[in-house]
């Protein structure tokens, strides 16, 4: 690929999943093949000087870096000392770091929690502290991959307005990796779009690639702002209808119930509160609400993996926390919010087979070349070579080979891109079809749409709203 | 959680122990710990370790529960070791050593007795002297004054301190793949495999947190300090103070 980004501009990376998006932002900044050993043919260049001749400290000079998980790349314990960090290594004077530093905490919206633990701040105050730190030495260039992945609709849009405003400034050079194209298309000053091998597809100002590719890039798994996928779908092909829900069972039977849920960690401020929910057979439930509102808590006392402190929780029936470990594997089915974390094998095919019965092992072998995992290709792999979409489809593979009873998936769409989503939708729909229930922890205000059918809101660990749509 | 424990609250930041130099306290500590080692008498740790928790307490605001919590499991494991090596000791099979007692087969002698009860006197000491100095140093300013007091090399210490932030994590980590082998039907509620899955998450965190590091251009040439750490007076007080307790507990006649 061959692209020139003029000074001052903001270029948005787009692409589907495994495209080598993070892979192009790493080699901007100067950490392929430095720190990652690579083949790298080509130049890469940073104001005409080849970026693999430039020493580690000409390179970190002129680019700051952001990434996807805000507890990797916060280095110091309190929130000042961080951004302290880059210029302490950049050899600042005190007093210049002391009146850079409050401004800077200011502009990304950190003011006041100068002495806080990082550790104990959000997660969108955790990536925009991430900012300030990148942006404390002034850099030239910001390289940003998948900055609100782990964040809450409120908190994507606030680091992306800050971004916005960074923009606005035309000081900084910046290097976008986002999938929430919404906010990231109107922001860009040129679009680089990738397909599956990495390779371009077109480069050019936003309108430019709307008006040349738009059909190109849907075709290819990407996503693309509303407004546009409208057009091209207006012009070209009718929007795939939607299968037809199932009509909820006349009886609906309860298939999971929490009486008096109460669970807090380690005698801390509890985390879900006096919580009754009932849950019928074949329902399509969203938990939806802020980052730490007690979503994640909620979906793994469903299912027995945490035990609460007061209250029940009945899993057709029994308690979940008591029930032998293959009884409650027949019963339901969970994935973890982090992709990476919670892979129990060495390679991708002993990952998904594990636990399985041998009659269960043709389905899975099927259920992968589904999930654009084909085992021939992907099987010997290990599992943490994946990219993170690729990571979160083989761990939905792992839940949904068993077609247990109930479905618990939190944040099932994390990095997907449009060919992941649709694929997943159609498996679920299968399923749910087949009368299973689905739980879903998430962000995506899409999913939420498109697959659930009752959304129950949190907030503070209490349900705030409980509403069915039609 | 972990994390709870390893952090300090303001008024401890405050103390006049928690304003001592984090290197003259790990110092301070050596030097009790290899004057101990001079004599196998009972007082001696004892007083040291009666020192050191006065000193948390008082000089140090450490929450007198707080510091009951922290050194009970190493309280019982000094009992413990010194049960133990009483029981066990060479001693009790000489003829010649003094009888204290027998319980059925087990006889034992004065001497034995002597010694495992000074090994439990200097468990308790390296305890008490360990905990309050964990409970009165934020780990930040122990790796800044290690650096800048200590010249040890950044890389290991801003290292250290990134791994040392780690620790929840890793607890998260082993709890997560807990959980996820018994909702794939697995038994077994340690199985070793946890144990290779909570590694290469380690490293696989360690690799990230490098590449942060680097890319924010650590070890790239000198650096600066935003929180330097100088010398005060109050360095001094606690050294000479150090030594004059060291000497008052060798030379206390038993």
């Amino acid at each position: 690929m061959s692209f020139e980004l003029p000074a001052g501009h903001a270029l948005l990376v787009v692409g589907p999943s495994g495209s080598g998006k993070s892979t192009l932002a790493l080699a901007i900044g100067g950490l392929i093949p430095r720190d990652i050993p690579a083949a790298v043919g080509g130049h890469l260049a940073l104001d005409d000087r080849e970026i693999r001749s430039l020493a580690p400290a000409a390179v970190a000079a002129r680019i700051g870096m952001v990434w996807q998980d805000p507890d990797s790349q916060l280095v110091m314990e309190r929130v000042e000392d961080d951004v302290a960090f880059g210029l302490e290594n950049r050899a600042w004077p005190r007093p210049a770091m002391s009146s850079r530093i409050p401004g800077l905490l200011d502009e990304v919206g950190l003011d006041g929690l100068e002495r806080q633990r990082s550790r104990r701040l959000s997660g969108g105050q955790q990536q925009r502290l991430a900012l300030a730190g990148a942006l404390a030495p002034r850099p030239g260039v910001l390289v940003l991959d998948e900055p609100t992945a782990n964040l809450d609709p409120a908190g994507a849009l606030a680091f992306m307005e800050r971004l916005a405003s960074l923009r606005a400034e035309r000081s900084t050079t910046i290097v976008l990796i986002e999938h929430l194209v919404e906010a990231a298309w109107p922001m860009a000053d040129r679009v680089l779009a990738l397909d599956g091998e990495g390779r371009p597809i077109d480069f050019g100002t936003p309108q430019e690639v709307e008006r040349r590719s738009a059909a190109r890039l849907r075709d290819a798994g990407i996503w693309l702002p509303a407004a546009v996928e409208r057009r091209i779908r207006d012009g070209a092909m009718a929007a795939p209808a939607r299968p037809s829900r199932p009509e909820p069972a006349a009886e609906a039977s309860p298939i999971i119930t929490a009486t008096d849920l109460r669970f807090g960690f380690d005698r801390r401020e509890p985390v879900i509160r006096d919580l009754h929910v009932r849950i019928d057979a074949g329902e399509r439930v969203a938990l939806v609400g802020p980052n730490g509102s007690g979503k994640t808590t909620l979906a793994r006392l469903l299912v027995g993996l945490l035990r609460p402190d007061l209250g029940t929780v009945r899993l057709l029936g029994d308690d979940p926390a008591r029930l032998a470990p293959a009884e409650l594997a027949r019963r339901a089915a969970y994935i973890f919010q982090d992709p990476e974390r919670q892979f129990l094998a060495q390679t991708v095919e002993e990952e998904v087979l594990l636990g399985l019965r041998f009659a269960q092992r043709p389905a899975a072998r099927i259920l992968m070349g589904r999930m654009g995992l084909p085992l021939d290709r992907f099987g010997r792999r290990s599992p943490y070579r994946l990219s993170g979409g690729e990571q979160r489809r083989l761990s939905l593979a792992t839940a949904l080979v068993r077609e247990p009873a109930v479905l618990v998936l939190d944040e099932p769409t994390f990095g997907q891109d449009r060919f992941g989503y649709e694929g997943l939708l159609e498996i679920l729909d299968e399923r749910l079809a087949a009368g299973a229930t689905l739980i879903a922890a998430t962000h995506d205000q899409r999913f939420v749409a498109d697959a659930t059918t009752r959304s129950i809101e949190l907030d503070g660990g209490w349900i705030v709203s409980d509403e069915r749509s039609l | 959680m972990i994390a709870d424990r390893l952090e300090l609250d303001e008024p401890r930041l405050a103390s006049p122990l928690g304003r001592v130099s984090p290197v003259v306290k790990l110092a301070i500590a050596l030097v009790w710990l290899v004057g101990l080692a001079f004599t196998t008498r009972i007082l001696p740790p004892l007083f040291l370790a009666l020192v050191a928790m006065v000193a948390g307490l008082w000089l140090g605001r450490i929450p007198g529960p707080t510091l009951a919590r922290a050194t009970a499991p190493l309280w019982i494991a000094a009992v413990l070791i010194g049960v133990s090596n009483t029981v066990f000791a060479a001693a009790n099979g000489d003829p010649a050593a003094a009888e204290l007692l027998t319980i059925g087969p087990i006889r034992i002698t004065t001497e034995a007795a002597v010694a495992g009860v000074g090994l439990a006197c200097r468990v308790i000491a390296i305890a008490s002297v360990g905990a309050v100095f964990s409970l009165t140093t934020d780990p930040t300013r122990l790796v800044d004054s290690l650096v800048q007091q200590a010249r040890v090399s950044p890389r290991f210490a801003y290292g250290a301190l990134a791994a040392y932030q780690a620790i929840p994590r890793f607890g998260q980590d082993l709890a997560t793949l807990r959980q996820a082998r018994r909702v794939r039907g697995l038994r077994g509620g340690w199985h070793p495999g946890l144990l290779v899955g909570v590694l290469v998450l380690a490293i696989r965190h360690g690799d990230r947190m490098a590449l942060a590091m680097d890319a924010r251009a650590f070890g790239s040439g000198p650096r600066t300090f935003y929180r330097p750490i100088g010398w005060h007076w109050i360095d001094l007080v606690a050294s000479v103070a150090a030594v004059v307790l060291l000497v008052v507990a060798l030379a206390v006649p038993t």
